[in-house]
């Protein structure tokens, strides 16, 4: 059984549609990215499965059960965990008073000094949130949705407003949960998040998804053109070589072509009967950014969702 | 979840349900001293809720003298503030600082937050209006006692109708607490839209200056639950011996309550609405 399903999710607020047709599924223990822009639905989809909205159609399960059902969403609720958006935790309670008075709504916490000590804030136990700065709070922020020791862990936009440290303690964080077995449902518009974290993907735009699959994958990526990119090598033109290549400045040359393993062939083959070598040889697939910005630049993106 | 054999095959099957019984009290109970903590744990805000009518009694109680009030049956003026004020003690509690505070928790998200964790909104909302009571009950026994030190006031005749009227109006101004909260359409609003809905009801009920009965402004002012707190409050230091149960008073208290519960349901939210 999956964490997460959903089929032909759609959500409406009178005339504004939030969410339309959308369909997905997030295997247990894996970590799957909700991209897209602002406004294309990805907060009212978690919010969905969270059982914090209602949704205007299709089916949703969230560990199995309908998360919109009142009568097992206590049930449902000792099982997750959530990280908002955005920051909401209370200034004058210390980092170990929030985090135990929150443990205390949940059947099986995790013990709150395993949560201070993943959250990296050993030293900041007894010091009051407000005191503490922007990306220790969005720690303890993330730390208050895990100390429920949930199966399933909701992340919206978790590292937005970090700077580069600060999201890279929380990737290693995250990874570190993913390894321990936690299913992990993130929003994101970054990338490099998106590369880095998810194991699945699915890029949300205008309302429906335009897009699903690995990050590897997505959009087609791991079969369009590739850029073959080398340094000339010494007393060689452009003109000799086997296959027709661009000087791009410095030495290097660039090969576009759809045909990577042929070309390859060419090259290699040519240098080593020629005795050349060919410096800095790399194959350079589309990055995840140029196929998002490709998706969501083309096509009308629709009414903005939330 | 609980595990259920079919066929040879273990089938998880989540409860259903949303009491637990003794451990939900239990719960309750803590988090009522979590709400006991963070009121604490800022001095300031705390300070100002319980001394404010404090502070209005010692100031306005140095200048009562031997003055009695015709109005209320020659009660003296003394007595009428002390029992005035802890009418206003009630209210700053159960009205001002948990509208603002509900508004503030909403907009910072905090609302939302605990939506989505186990504890159940009974819990949460029992636990926030528990804890408003046990602040106005501080301030109440505070300016008793302050009334009984600094100026001799012995306190109600009537402790019944005295505390069952202090109970009531925690209930009702709790109740028009949470549904004013929800007409706040921001953070930046709640303060003074909640400050001055308080000072207009409190200027209307006669706290600072005994209105006569039957006056204009009387008739006016008892449309309002305030007029019928300090009444039912000023009556219980009344006479000693003579029956009194301000009934009507409290069942004006009780529709309002019962007002403000109304709108909280309908215009109640979650998530932030920063309008």
């Amino acid at each position: 059984m999956p964490a997460v399903s959903v089929e032909h999710l759609a959500k409406s607020y009178g005339e504004t549609v939030a969410v339309r047709d959308v369909s997905f599924e997030v295997q247990r223990g894996e970590v799957f990215a909700l991209l897209g822009p602002n406004g294309a639905g990805k907060t009212t989809t978690v919010e969905i499965l969270e059982g914090f909205r209602t949704r205007s159609g299709g089916r949703v399960e969230t560990l199995g059960v309908d998360p919109a059902d009142r009568a097992t969403q206590r049930w449902l609720r000792n099982r997750i965990g959530v990280v908002l958006q955005e920051l909401a935790i209370e200034p004058y309670y210390s980092v170990r008073q929030v985090l135990t008075r929150n443990a205390g709504y949940y059947p099986n916490p995790r013990p709150v000094d395993e949560v201070i000590e993943l959250i990296g804030l050993a030293e900041k136990a007894d010091d009051r949130v407000k005191h503490l700065s922007g990306g220790q709070q969005r720690r303890l922020d993330v730390g208050l949705g895990i100390v429920g020791n949930p199966d399933l862990l909701f992340l919206d936009e978790p590292t937005t407003g970090l700077d580069p440290s600060g999201r890279r303690e929380t990737w290693d964080l995250i990874h570190r949960l993913a390894g321990a077995g936690t299913t992990v449902l993130l929003t994101t518009h970054y990338m490099d998040e998106v590369e880095a974290l998810a194991d699945q993907a699915a890029v949300l735009f205008g309302q429906e998804i335009v897009a699903s699959g690995t990050p590897a994958s997505i959009g087609g990526r791991d079969l369009g053109a590739v850029t073959i990119r080398f340094r000339l090598p010494d007393g060689v033109t452009p003109s000799e070589l086997p296959v027709a290549g661009v000087p791009v400045g410095d030495g290097l040359v660039e090969i576009h072509t759809e045909d990577e393993l042929r070309v390859l062939h060419d090259l290699t083959g040519w240098a080593l009967a020629g005795g050349y070598a060919l410096a800095g040889l790399s194959v350079l697939r589309v990055s995840l950014e140029d196929i998002y910005l490709g998706l969501t630049r083309s096509g009308d993106p629709g009414e903005p969702g939330t | 979840m609980s595990a259920v054999s079919g066929s040879g095959v273990d089938v998880e099957v989540p409860e259903r349900g949303n009491f637990r019984g003794m451990s939900d009290l239990r719960l309750v109970a803590r988090q009522v001293g979590f709400e006991q903590l963070s009121f604490w744990l800022n001095p300031i805000g705390a300070l100002m809720t319980i001394a404010f009518s404090v502070v209005f009694l010692i100031l306005l109680g140095a200048t009562a003298g031997t003055t009695t009030v015709k109005s209320y049956g020659g009660i003296k003026l003394l007595d009428y503030y002390v029992a005035g004020f802890c009418g206003y003690g009630v209210m700053a509690a159960c009205f001002t600082i948990l509208a603002i505070t509900l508004v503030n928790r909403r907009e910072m998200g905090l609302l939302k937050r605990v939506r989505l964790s186990p504890l159940p909104t009974w819990m949460l909302m029992g636990a926030i209006i528990v804890n408003a009571m046990i602040v106005a009950a501080l301030g109440v026994v505070l300016l008793l006692v302050v009334g009984r030190l600094g100026y001799g006031v012995n306190g109600p005749a009537h402790w019944g109708p005295f505390v069952v009227t202090v109970l009531v109006a925690m209930v009702c101004y709790s109740a028009l607490g949470v549904g004013i909260s929800t007409l706040v359409p921001n953070a930046d609003a709640a303060g003074p839209m909640v400050s001055l809905t308080f000072f207009i009801l409190v200027a209307l009920s006669g706290l600072w200056f005994p209105i006569a009965p039957g006056s204009g402004l009387a008739t006016f002012a008892n449309f309002f639950p305030i007029r019928h707190l300090i009444d039912a409050l000023v009556g219980s230091f009344g006479q000693r011996g003579a029956p009194y149960w301000p009934w009507r008073d409290l069942g004006v208290m009780l529709i309002w309550g019962a007002a403000g519960i109304a709108v909280g349901l309908r215009r109640w939210s979650w998530s932030p609405r920063r309008g």
